[in-house]
């Protein structure tokens, strides 16, 4: 009984690291931008998609397809960023969230378009089973877990000690203060986009082989789990992020278990509904800063 | 600039009564002219008329950015499915009930839901939609959950011994233009009164409007279960048209549709909001655009509306007829 518990809390881990991964870019996105990026799944899924074009038609091996994933996902973020993220910077909260609607709808249909929306099998990853401290683990979670710690200790480095990281943070403090000296906002805008991006490629490329399947509406449920995630974490906050991330991979998992396994995608906004009428600011944040 | 200019401009001569009463002989006419099809999509443009124009209220006029309609929209369809599947009431009790319904509902989701501020609010009413289909899908004692509702009736009314059936394409059409002509009454009327001006000075300043002595609080709740109702009513009729509910119509698609049709019409005029759905939804309809192509071109009209039209696409033609006017 003791290590069911156990056992339905480590799979928690590794979908919360999921969630993480993705939900902290989606997190600096609102820190910069203040703009919730509503297409943010719609990366996950472009950098799944890369990776199992890669995979499907050209026979290349697992870690090349994640290269390209990401790449293939930074190609389109670039563009978007260009052209509709820098706009967003400054501009009323309304326009943030009706242009990154529109940038959903127009990737999650194009790629529908273009591949079908049917379901497609990802056939790649490291699906051996591992056994540590007694657990049996597929390797391709504990690759997940260790690339999440990997990506929060980076983050933290970087938005403490980088000269991108503390630009970052002035922008996410004060715009007019970083235009008086000198530092290029839409560029730290743009920048923090293609990164928080990729992150969400990365995700989606790392847990496909979980998966299994790749659908053009994938992206769709992700940008609906990651958003509970990041209030509840306190926007723009990413260590709050990282424990929001593994609470929610915990609940559901537990719920799905004990509960009933079509609750599971609920947990997520039933939480979000209550945090945002008791503790608006997120759980791990001191006070309200947006 | 020459001397002349200074003369006042000839007036204007007012199109609008003769361009509406055209357009009401034309829709009257519509079944003569038009094949099953093109009336098929003019149906269901006349049926997201309903929730567009509550969402309008709740957008154009109060300011607030909902993606709840959808929810509100299910909740209607599946009372009105339910009712008639059940107990085999008429119409007209189903229509009321769903938007009832759908009103009641809103308010002890409004309550919490309207304490928030912008992308907050947008979140919280996205999650409305979530649940809704979770529920949908998961009440399966009475939502039959995934398999949905099959054969609901077509609308019939029972008026103490007569009854009839409205079955065909062109019966159907009638009595939804009628139902879609008496909400934009009922929105215009709403618009026009004091009730609605108090709106425009929530939109444009809350703490100013607060100031003055408007209960905003109670507007916004108020504003947010009418726009529920209609929601509810446009559902109901949806349900009846399709003979069939699932939890799909918890779907991001149609709140996302109904944003379309408010925001491309034109968010805070009536006429713009009828444009916009004969436009976003009847034409996409008749011309039977692929669901993805058409889920594209909104994503792009969204961004186009934002950065570039946020009056909506009316002024456009509204320029188009003056260039016109002008060439004469």
């Amino acid at each position: 009984m003791v290590s069911a518990i156990f056992e339905q809390i480590v799979n928690g881990i590794v979908s919360g690291s999921v969630y993480a991964i993705v939900a902290v870019g989606m997190t600096m996105i609102f820190g910069v931008l203040r703009a919730i990026n509503f297409a943010h799944g719609e990366y996950y899924m472009l950098g799944t998609f890369g990776a199992w074009f890669a995979i499907e038609y050209f026979d290349l091996p697992y870690p090349v397809a994640i290269v390209i994933g990401v790449v293939a996902t930074a190609v389109i973020a670039v563009v978007v960023g260009q052209f509709v993220m820098q706009r967003i910077v400054g501009a009323p909260p309304e326009t943030g969230v009706l242009a990154t609607l529109g940038i959903a709808l127009v990737l999650q249909n194009t790629v529908i378009l273009v591949f079908g929306g049917g379901y497609k099998f990802f056939s790649g990853g490291y699906i051996e089973p591992v056994s540590i401290f007694g657990f049996t683990l597929a390797e391709q979670r504990v690759l997940i877990i260790i690339v999440c710690i990997l990506v929060f200790v980076g983050l933290e480095l970087m938005v403490t000690y980088s000269r991108m990281g503390k630009a970052m943070r002035a922008v996410s403090q004060n715009i007019e203060c970083c235009a008086v000296v000198g530092i290029d906002v839409p560029q730290v805008a743009l920048r923090t986009f293609i990164l928080g991006a990729c992150l969400a490629a990365l995700s989606g490329v790392l847990t496909a082989p979980v998966n299994v399947s790749v659908y053009g509406g994938m992206g769709e449920i992700i940008t609906f789990k990651t958003l509970p995630v990041i209030i509840m974490g306190g926007l723009g906050n990413v260590r709050g992020t990282f424990f929001a991330a593994m609470i929610l991979g915990i609940a559901e998992s537990l719920v799905a278990t004990y509960v009933g396994l079509q609750f599971r995608d609920t947990v997520g906004f039933a939480t979000l509904m209550l945090v945002l009428m008791w503790r608006p600011h997120g759980l791990f944040s001191a006070q309200a800063r947006f | 600039m020459s001397p002349n200019d200074l003369s006042l401009p000839a007036p204007r001569r007012d199109l609008r009564l003769p361009f509406g009463a055209a357009l009401a002989v034309a829709a009257c006419l519509a079944p003569l002219f038009l094949g099953n099809y093109a009336l098929h999509a003019i149906i269901i443009a006349l049926i997201f008329l309903l929730p567009a124009h509550g969402l309008n209220l709740l957008v154009g006029y109060t300011g607030l950015l909902s993606l709840a309609q959808a929810a509100f929209f299910g909740i209607g369809a599946y009372t009105s499915g339910l009712m008639a599947v059940r107990f085999g009431t008429p119409f007209y009790l189903n229509f009321l009930a769903a938007g009832l319904l759908a009103a009641a509902i809103a308010l002890p989701l409004g309550i919490p839901a309207l304490r928030l501020r912008a992308t907050s609010f947008v979140m919280c009413t996205l999650g409305f939609v979530i649940i809704g289909q979770a529920i949908a899908k998961n009440w399966i004692s009475l939502t039959r959950g995934d398999m949905g509702l099959s054969g609901i009736p077509k609308p019939y009314f029972a008026l103490g011994p007569a009854s009839f059936t409205i079955s065909g394409t062109t019966s159907f059409y009638y009595l939804v233009l009628v139902i879609a002509v008496m909400a934009t009454l009922a929105a215009y009327l709403i618009v026009r009164s004091a009730a609605g001006r108090n709106m425009v000075a929530i939109r444009e300043n809350e703490t100013l409007a607060e100031s003055v002595g408007i209960p905003t609080w109670r507007y916004k709740l108020v504003v947010f279960m009418i726009s529920a109702a209609f929601a509810g009513l446009g559902g109901s009729v949806y349900a009846h048209y399709l003979t069939v509910v699932s939890p799909l119509t918890f779907q991001m698609y149609y709140s996302t549709t109904m944003l379309i049709i408010v925001l491309g019409g034109g968010a805070g005029t009536i006429s713009g909001v009828v444009f916009g759905s004969l436009l976003f939804v009847g034409l996409s309809e008749a011309l039977r655009v692929a669901p993805e192509v058409r889920m594209i071109a909104y994503g792009f009209c969204l961004l186009a509306l934002v950065f570039w039209f946020p009056k909506g696409f009316a002024p456009l033609i509204d320029r188009f007829w003056s260039f016109l006017r002008e060439r004469k």
